[in-house]
């Protein structure tokens, strides 16, 4: 069934429900009745009568369910380049915000669904949780796009499309930086994971652990906490790892984003540790990993850029609307290795 | 003495009036009702789309709600439990961590009145505060749940017949009703019929207004505290269950944005955190309020931190509107004016 049919077919069933609440609602209350039935009824006329200014302009409501908005440093990037992509596209977006939580993103998902968009945004909080969303989605005819962190593979045919990093992928390029400039010593590191439960944390991890594993199997990881993509949790961490393996046996961290990794790096200082001759890696490349690439305390980290990820959330959802399915159901971020050698490169210049 | 009989109806009469208007008076949630109305009224001029897509609305209701309906049990004696949104994150976890699904809800529920045990035995044996107390469980139970679940979310049963019997939950059962909502009802009527017809459902209130009073009325206060907290950590399990099922995944982290959400919602309906005053029915009436207010700027696109701000603004509202608040700042505007109108005229020139 094509986009456009689904699309039709999700409007019918629309007014339909519509209807039918409507009716449902006249034996409970008289008040919401009448709301509920001009509601109901002056819609389709609308719509029909709108039909050819939509067909010289068209214009799209497109719900985004997102685990984080302007409350994160990436969130607080993300979001004004997607914002500029809608408005330019003539959609009338709406956000959500379920802070990672896996219910209220369910809870946001049910309201996004029955607020009947043309197209759902999805940036999965935990990525397991989401098949009832995708379900519920896909019943009522509305196209759903994933965003960042895609959706586990067995629910992707719920999906049209992904755009956004390829998480797997960075833990990947994280852990060659590393196997790089370890070469054949014999070391031991400890690793700073994301928010425990979240599909980002767990790719990275395992990209990361799968390619020291293969790559170089020299590097042991002593233990490994998750650092909540902060950098006061990741602080803690990395002082209680240290204490637990004792700070001699550290020769390295691994930190799944470059919030964490300048916490990490705090934690090394406070015990008097100089961090340069240590390996240390990490995801992001942003406005606090960057600078330490350059000041030699961070060997290598992986570009992330946000303004690519909200934009193309939007490019992507705008090509599904208009019934251009993608030949790649991906469309990933090119995973940049950035090092002291390209660390001042305005190619990579940190965005968030 | 019928004289008397005819005086005492006519004073009946009038009484009855007084009755009525002390009755109102005494609720506790009037300021609910009046904030669901506001709420209501809004939404119809706003955007309607919160009645017409009313199982969105009440899904999104019924989970706070059946977390903040076993809290109001355990605020009405004076107590407070932190834990429910640990509890419900533990519950899905260790019910996900069954290969037999049936057995996992058993065991999870069952567990979420474990640890209501605990917490009153915390409480009523060890005599530590109930903040302190639970707060120190929401923090073990999270590590729990995190052991358990090995930091990973954990997909529900052994096969896929599981999967798709979880993601059946979440469809409509009677009506428009989800079972979420058909349980978050059902707990709704139990819980009231306990508190406000049961004489122990009763007695939470003695508990919670003086219960050294209750001690000496020979109230099993402890009894009592231990059934409040029972309460609490069953349905907080119960919202465990009943979120892992329709995700068909038991998240870990889960709760994290329910347990001030529940605590906002028992507040706003009403309920004295000192206990001793407050209602079942004032609780689902703040959810209501709540979560329609929420759902509503969810709908108009309204930001998180803004929806917060309103939240926060409601919250704030309601406790200052508090009748007892109001009266206690009447009292002292009278004796500020009182005083200052002495001192007015003792400097006045004869």
């Amino acid at each position: 069934m094509s986009a456009a049919h689904k699309r039709e077919k999700g409007r019918n069933m629309r007014i339909n429900r519509k209807s039918m609440m409507a009716a449902g609602l006249a034996a409970t209350a008289a008040l919401v009745l009448s709301a509920c039935a001009a509601d109901s009824e002056e819609e389709p006329v609308a719509e029909e009568g709108a039909g050819e200014e939509e067909a010289m302009e068209e214009s799209w409501t497109v719900h985004a369910l997102l685990p984080q908005g302007t409350d994160q440093p990436y969130g607080g990037t993300y979001l004004p380049p997607m914002q500029e992509a809608a408005e330019a596209n003539n959609i009338e977006l709406t956000l959500y915000n379920s802070g990672y939580d896996g219910a209220q993103q369910s809870s946001d998902c049910e309201i996004a669904v029955a607020a009947q968009p043309d197209l759902i945004i999805l940036w999965p909080a935990v990525g397991d949780a989401v098949t009832p969303c995708l379900q519920a989605a896909n019943d009522a005819g509305i196209p759903v796009t994933v965003t960042n962190s895609d959706v586990p593979a067995e629910v992707q045919d719920l999906t049209a499309a992904y755009t956004g990093p390829d998480t797997y992928g960075q833990g990947v390029a994280s852990a060659e930086i590393m196997c790089d400039i370890v070469g054949d010593e014999e070391v031991g590191i400890l690793q700073v994971n994301g928010a425990t439960g979240n599909s980002t944390a767990i790719d990275r991890r395992a990209g990361f652990q799968d390619t020291v594993a293969a790559n170089c199997p020299n590097v042991t990881i002593l233990q490994e906490e998750p650092g909540d993509w902060g950098a006061a949790p990741s602080q803690e961490a990395v002082a209680d790892m240290l204490t637990a393996v004792g700070p001699e046996n550290v020769d390295g961290i691994y930190a799944a984003d470059d919030t964490m990794v300048a916490g990490a790096i705090d934690a090394l200082k406070a015990q008097g540790i100089d961090p340069a001759p240590l390996y240390i890696t990490s995801i992001g490349n942003t406005e606090l990993g960057n600078p330490l690439v350059l000041n030699g305390e961070l060997d290598g980290t992986v570009f992330q850029s946000s303004s690519w990820d909200g934009e193309n959330a939007i490019n992507m959802a705008v090509q599904v609307l208009n019934g251009e399915i993608p030949e790649d159901r991906a469309l990933f971020m090119p995973d940049v290795k950035v090092t002291a050698e390209n660390a001042d490169d305005p190619a990579v210049a940190p965005e968030w | 003495m019928s004289e008397k009989q005819v005086l005492s109806l006519g004073n009946r009469a009038e009484s009855r009036k007084d009755r009525v208007i002390a009755a109102i008076a005494r609720r506790t949630d009037q300021r609910a009702i009046i904030l669901l109305l506001v709420v209501c009224v809004v939404a119809l001029f706003v955007d309607t789309t919160v009645f017409t897509a009313y199982g969105a609305t009440l899904s999104f209701i019924a989970l706070t709600g059946l977390l903040a309906l076993g809290l109001t049990a355990v605020i009405l004696m004076g107590e407070l439990d932190l834990s429910i949104a640990s509890i419900l994150a533990v519950s899905g976890v260790v019910m996900a961590s069954f290969d037999n699904v049936a057995i996992g809800i058993v065991v999870a529920l069952a567990m979420g009145i474990v640890v209501g045990i605990i917490n009153a035995f915390m409480v009523v044996k060890i005599g530590i505060n109930s903040f302190i107390a639970t707060l120190g469980t929401l923090f073990a139970l999270q590590g729990i749940a995190f052991v358990v679940s090995n930091e990973e979310p954990v997909r529900i049963g052994d096969s896929q017949e599981d999967i798709e019997a979880g993601l059946a939950f979440g469809d409509e059962l009677i009506g428009p009703f989800t079972p979420r909502v058909l349980l978050f009802i059902l707990a709704f009527v139990l819980i009231h019929l306990f508190v406000s017809r049961m004489r122990a459902g009763r007695e939470f209130y003695a508990v919670g207004g003086n219960r050294q009073a209750a001690r000496d009325a020979g109230i099993p206060v402890n009894r009592r505290v231990f059934t409040g907290f029972m309460i609490s950590g069953f349905v907080a399990a119960l919202g465990g269950v009943i979120n892992t099922l329709e995700l068909t995944t038991a998240d870990p982290t889960a709760g994290g944005t329910l347990l001030l959400a529940s605590f906002a919602a028992a507040i706003v309906g009403g309920n004295l955190l000192k206990g001793g005053r407050g209602s079942i029915f004032g609780t689902m009436i703040g959810v209501f309020a709540l979560g329609i207010m929420t759902v509503l700027l969810k709908f108009q696109g309204v930001q998180v931190d803004i929806q917060q701000i309103f939240i926060g603004g409601v919250l704030l509202l309601a406790v200052i509107t508090d009748p007892a608040s109001v009266r206690d700042v009447a009292q002292r505007v009278r004796v500020l004016f009182t005083e200052f109108n002495k001192t007015a005229s003792a400097s006045r020139p004869e």
